[in-house]
């Protein structure tokens, strides 16, 4: 029987269309189009510092063939692996305790882990080079504790300095996920999983931690892939001695001028991004952690 | 056996674990406050003597003025915009059946999963076939086209949890549409907007790298304190940074318990 409401249900297809007409033609314009003329881009060339239409696969033969590049796409994957696996770890705690244990301080702490996302990141890769720096808090503190004789200049400006702030700026994006995935976990099992003669520690390998695995693949994932692409804390902690990909990046547009170079490096980037996401997306349904 | 879940021992290093990883994520943020009150012209440890001249100094640099104003008036712009779009998307994806909503989700959401870098610099080859658009409208877009994201993703998961019976009764009752919408779907979601539109706001506030990329002579605050950052030290950074972070701390935590004060209500109504 239908009903005088279902009038707004009648023709659902006109009235979604209508709502997403704007959000979609915006991001055709302004995101798919991008992407598209970057990709077009990437098979061009540059010579005599103007742009050559023509279709060549030079730029991506330069990614393999230029060890520079290549060191860099390396380099990134490295750190953004480490990255990963050190947010893994130190997350899942931290996780496991706002899920289970907070009790009435559980907003308190979403909202704590949440609130440094919205702060400048600009500014929170700054705080780092005021911490590690020559003169630096962790430098001056050691130094007056007598710990060392000299600052550590290898503190700053170093693929370390570069992992501690991307652990520090992309640990909520682990956290979160996790939280909701251990949220889901319920007292009741781990009850049954005890009174069955399980130890807890069986009980967490056996009960809990597959039952929060998707969260911990989304996670990472997210994780990996802000980390691989991120230019600001290499820029400012890392020094110049060894490049992340989103610096060469840089580099290739604004020193060389080298546009199709640039375009193929990041057109490079977005499709090992785009690989993990398909990953993910073979490991879990989305609907499992949103 | 081991007892109601309550009593079960609570393991203390769990607890001292997370009081670590708190303190990790606001030492820095502590760090420049307390550097933004050092009277020595070059900012370091150990911090002898306070003083607030440099929020004066900060907040009469007319440089640093015009760059706070533009990164203002950019994030209104765009939060606006991208709430807009986001309220009509967010209902459409929440409430009807749509065919392939998992691929238009995923289009949808794809601006936050591409790095910022690249986003730029399509956006950048974009404007180079229509260059009026670079400089501060290219900002504004570019914002727009990554806090739409945020928005709409906020919203929908507010308007799932929308009771449809509310709805179904304001239109049995006569209602049209546009008045369901306004008496009844505008009021109920307004916390969720708010916060949508407050997340947009800090997000464009904060946003560095994209910016970056099409804001031709146009200085937004980020862009401004990163040119400051790598050439020229000053403590009147320290002090403008701490009023951005604690203008955007405020705001953001407001919006998360706005947030989360809903889902609540939600839950139990």
């Amino acid at each position: 029987m239908e009903r005088p409401a279902d009038s707004f249900v009648r023709r659902p297809l006109a009235h979604a269309a209508v709502g997403l007409f704007p959000l979609l033609a915006w991001e055709a314009l302004f995101f798919l189009l991008p992407m598209a003329i970057l990709f077009v881009y990437s098979f061009w060339r540059m010579r005599d510092f103007r742009l050559e239409i023509t279709f060549t696969l030079d730029n991506y033969a330069e990614i393999v063939t230029n060890p520079f590049l290549w060191k860099a796409f390396v380099l990134s994957l490295e750190i953004a692996v480490a990255g990963t696996i050190v947010c893994a770890v130190i997350a899942y705690p931290v996780a496991y305790f706002i899920a289970k244990r907070a009790g009435h301080w559980k907003t308190l702490c979403l909202v704590g882990v949440v609130i440094p996302f919205w702060t400048s990141f600009i500014l929170r890769a700054y705080a780092w080079k005021l911490l590690l720096g020559e003169q630096g808090i962790i430098n001056s503190g050691l130094l007056r504790l007598g710990l060392i004789d000299a600052p550590l200049a290898g503190l700053l400006y170093s693929p370390v300095a570069t992992s501690i702030g991307l652990v520090y700026g992309f640990l909520p994006f682990m956290i979160m996920p996790l939280y909701t995935s251990i949220e889901k976990v319920q007292d009741s099992w781990l009850q049954a999983a005890a009174d069955l003669g399980a130890s807890p520690w069986r009980a967490f390998r056996e009960v809990t931690f597959p039952l929060c695995f998707p969260g911990l693949v989304v996670g990472a994932v997210f994780t990996f892939i802000f980390a691989v692409g991120e230019y600001v804390i290499p820029a400012l902690l890392g020094g110049g001695k060894s490049l992340m990909v989103a610096q060469a990046i840089v580099l290739e547009f604004e020193t060389q001028q080298n546009w199709p170079g640039g375009a193929a490096l990041a057109i490079a980037l977005l499709l090992i991004i785009l690989a993990m996401l398909g990953l993910l997306l073979r490991w879990v349904r989305m609907e499992d952690v949103l | 056996m081991t007892g109601e879940p309550g009593t079960r021992r609570r393991p203390g290093w769990l607890l001292a674990h997370t009081v670590l990883i708190y303190l990790f994520f606001y030492l820095p943020i502590l760090t420049i406050f307390f550097f933004a009150f050092d009277t020595k012209p070059i900012p370091g440890w150990p911090i002898d003597t306070l003083t607030v001249r440099w929020f004066g100094e900060g907040l009469q640099d007319p440089q640093l003025l015009e760059a706070l104003w533009a990164s203002f008036w950019i994030a209104i712009v765009s939060a606006t915009l991208a709430t807009v779009m986001g309220i009509p998307a967010a209902m459409a994806l929440a409430w009807l059946p749509i065919p392939g909503k998992r691929l238009l989700m995923g289009v949808i959401l794809g601006p936050i999963i591409v790095p910022p870098m690249v986003l730029g610099l399509g956006l950048l080859l974009l404007f180079r076939l229509a260059p009026d658009l670079l400089g501060a409208i290219g900002v504004v877009i570019a914002h727009t086209t990554l806090n739409v994201c945020f928005s709409t993703l906020i919203l929908y998961s507010r308007l799932l949890g929308f009771r449809r019976s509310l709805l179904e009764a304001a239109m049995d009752l006569g209602a049209t549409e546009l008045r369901t919408f306004r008496e009844v779907v505008l009021p109920l979601a307004f916390p969720a907007i708010g916060a949508a539109f407050l997340l947009a706001f800090t997000g464009s506030f904060g946003e560095f790298i994209v910016a970056w990329f099409v804001a031709g002579f146009a200085r937004t605050l980020p862009i401004e304190i990163w040119t400051w950052l790598r050439y020229i030290l000053s403590p009147k950074v320290n002090a403008i940074a701490t009023l951005i972070m604690v203008v955007s701390i405020t705001l953001s935590t407001l919006a998360q318990l706005w947030i989360i004060r809903q889902a609540r209500a939600t839950a139990r109504g």
